[in-house]
């Protein structure tokens, strides 16, 4: 879990261009969105699924779907290591 | 106030306005659907997307119809319905006669004319104004999804000013895999019919059209005239509406602020079956306290034709009322937004003689026309004129505030736009997201506004009440390279939803007005060159909307990430003083 915790955070600073952020910086269990976090808006979400489906062959119907997936970079890991495809 | 003298529709419905309007009353929709695939639909050789859609396209034939020699398809569909418009009205194409094309992807992911001829061609305009026989400078109008009404609003000012005296607007916009895929990343599509303001509606639909408006003086007792019309920016995000609609609200409060709206027959609305689209409009509507008004959408016959749509409903719309007809909203069945507006679902009869024609697109930009059939003078134009304050060029090797050279270390290109957030701007994380177009247009403003600020010469209660208006000749070509290398292998096809936002150059405006709360005007122009007088014109015509205190405007090219070329000005208006 440790290792895709690490993946994860190296894919969303990548596929989010949050060029001046490092893994470190990234709290596995803060929220991603909203005042507090890292502060990611819909179409960061959008984003996240197009990646979960590139990366992880794991189709999400709805951005809706991904709200609650992606609250934190723990529970995408969480999502990821259950339903993974690739 | 200007008179509409002609128009043209060409659609999958036909090509010309009267097989247009007989369809639409005839409640005939265009939409198909399409079984998408690893190796395109059968009959559609150019669009290739590994999903299924519905969508308003043109076939095979109706291309080949109004194919010209050594044109492009884009091309050669605005010219065929310029020339339609033209037929209608015999005006003369000298000095005082202007071409505005309304579009949001030109030529982009059509195939290219020859193989000399690369994706985007700058000079399309240029070469549809030389067809039609226009020999002043032709302007694009790219501003999303309003980009139509946007152009409406320009002729009508252009002509209000005097500086023409016919204005042909032409909005238009063809699919492509490119569009479809990139709508489709945003998860705003709807595999079947859209169903505008319906409970069950679940996206939109993609449409291919042209439209044709030629405008001149409003000198005459019959006809419709534009009586009023604004362009306002929500500043709350580049994809999102406002949830409290506010800049769709200003919209109608300006372009109605004179107007009696017990006149209003109709409000054509967006109306894109969108969940957040269609509720904003219904918010901004009820807000504007116009929710008894009938409001109709008409995507359900055409689907977003997107450069095209401003232009073609308002025609539709038009001739609808010269038959007192409000046209239904094909695909509504029961209301599934907020707020307790009066959808048309079938045509009704009318004996009104006005309609407001609202529209709403990315970059948070809103724009609202009020058209009568009763020439009434707007007192809205506003003569003043302007005078920079300050200015600032980028360029990859140089950087120059109010004509003074300003140190950037060893620093050039992307790393020099890097280099001055770090340095100079700081709390914006947001930076990092944007494109490079966005990227030279934020730092640009920032570096600007730093000036103005150091000058103390701006209150802050007049800063709401700036407009964003920028040109320059290529468009989004850099974004529209990034968002292709995202689905040029059909292998590895993930289209990048944050890529394709910023396709649409008019991005960077809304950005710059979310950044600094600015709810003016937003609007962005390709021009064939880098031309003073042409980009002068169009920053006057800003100001002639009395609403406006001051513009941040001017060149904004990106051609690459390394090469670009930023010359930004604020210009403030000069009140007379006597």
């Amino acid at each position: 879990m440790e290792e895709l915790i690490l993946e994860l955070k190296e894919e969303i600073i990548r596929v989010l261009n949050l060029e001046d952020l490092t893994p470190e910086d990234i709290d596995p269990n803060a929220p991603l969105f909203g005042a507090g976090g890292l502060g990611l808006d819909s179409i960061d979400v959008l984003e996240l699924i197009v990646l979960l489906e590139k990366r992880y062959g794991i189709r999400l119907a709805s951005a809706a779907e991904g709200k609650t997936i992606f609250t934190s970079v723990g529970s995408i890991a969480q999502f990821v290591s259950e339903n993974r495809k690739k | 106030m200007s008179r509409i003298i002609a128009d043209n529709i060409i659609s999958p419905l036909g090509a010309t306005t009267q097989a247009n309007y007989q369809a639409v009353k005839a409640s005939k929709s265009a939409l198909c659907h399409y079984n998408g695939g690893k190796k395109g639909y059968i009959g559609m050789s150019d669009i290739n997307v590994p999903f299924p859609f519905t969508a308003s396209l043109f076939s095979d034939e109706q291309r080949k119809s109004f194919c010209i020699e050594g044109f492009t398809l884009f091309e050669s569909l605005a010219i065929t319905s310029v020339r339609k418009a033209l037929e209608a009205s015999q005006i003369p194409l000298d000095q005082r006669t202007c071409l505005v094309i309304s579009s949001t992807k030109q030529n982009v992911g059509q195939p290219a004319r020859d193989e000399k001829q690369g994706d985007g061609d700058k000079n399309t305009a240029q070469r549809i104004a030389q067809a039609v026989g226009v020999t002043t400078t032709p302007i694009i109008v790219c501003n999303a999804c309003i980009s139509g009404v946007s152009a409406l609003i320009l002729g009508n000012r252009l002509i209000e000013m005097q500086q023409y005296d016919y204005v042909i607007v032409c909005g238009i916009d063809l699919q492509s895999s490119f569009i479809i895929s990139g709508f489709q990343s945003l998860k705003a599509l709807s595999e079947d019919n859209c169903r505008p303001f319906d409970i069950d509606r679940t996206g939109l639909n993609l449409g291919e059209a042209a439209a044709t408006v030629i405008l001149g003086k409003g000198n005459q007792k019959d006809g419709w005239f534009i009586t009023g019309s604004a362009i306002r920016n929500d500043a709350f995000h580049i994809s999102n509406p406002s949830p409290k609609a506010d800049g769709c609200l200003m919209t109608i409060e300006a372009a109605t602020a004179e107007q009696d709206t017990r006149r209003l027959s109709v409000i054509n609305a967006h109306g894109t079956a969108t969940l957040y689209n269609d509720q904003m409009e219904a918010r901004g509507i009820s807000r504007a306290e116009l929710a008894d008004v009938p409001t109709n959408a008409l995507k359900g016959y055409y689907g977003h034709t997107m450069g095209a749509a401003g232009i073609l409903e308002t025609i539709i719309t038009m001739h609808g009322i010269d038959h007192q007809t409000i046209i239904g909203t094909k695909g509504y069945d029961e209301l599934g937004v907020s707020g307790n507006i009066n959808i048309v679902r079938n045509n009704t009869s009318t004996t009104k003689t006005d309609f407001l024609k609202i529209i709403s697109g990315f970059g948070g930009c809103n724009a609202a026309i009020y058209l009568s059939k009763r020439p009434v003078p707007s007192s809205q134009g506003n003569a003043d004129s302007g005078v920079t304050t300050h200015t600032v060029l980028i360029t990859p090797q140089k950087v120059m505030l109010d004509n003074e050279e300003t140190d950037i270390g060893q620093q050039t290109g992307k790393a020099l736009l890097t280099y001055l957030y770090k340095t100079r701007i700081q709390d914006y994380p947001k930076f990092y997201k944007m494109d490079a177009l966005a990227r030279l247009g934020f730092v640009a403003t920032e570096l600007l506004l730093q000036k103005e600020q150091k000058a103390g010469n701006k209150e802050q209660k007049t800063k709401g009440e700036r407009a964003v208006i920028f040109f320059n000749e290529s468009s989004s070509v850099n974004a529209d390279k990034a968002f292709l290398s995202t689905i040029a292998d059909p292998e590895n096809f993930y289209p990048s939803p944050s890529a394709f936002v910023y396709t649409l150059p008019n991005i960077v405006n809304g950005e710059i007005a979310i950044r600094n709360n600015y709810h003016g005007e937003t609007a962005f122009y390709i021009l064939p060159r880098k031309d003073d007088e042409t980009m002068r014109m169009i920053t006057q015509a800003t100001l002639f909307d009395s609403f406006h205190s001051s513009i941040i405007t001017g060149w904004l090219e990106c051609k690459t990430e390394e090469d670009f070329h930023a010359e930004v000005k604020i210009v403030e208006r000069l009140a007379k003083l006597f």
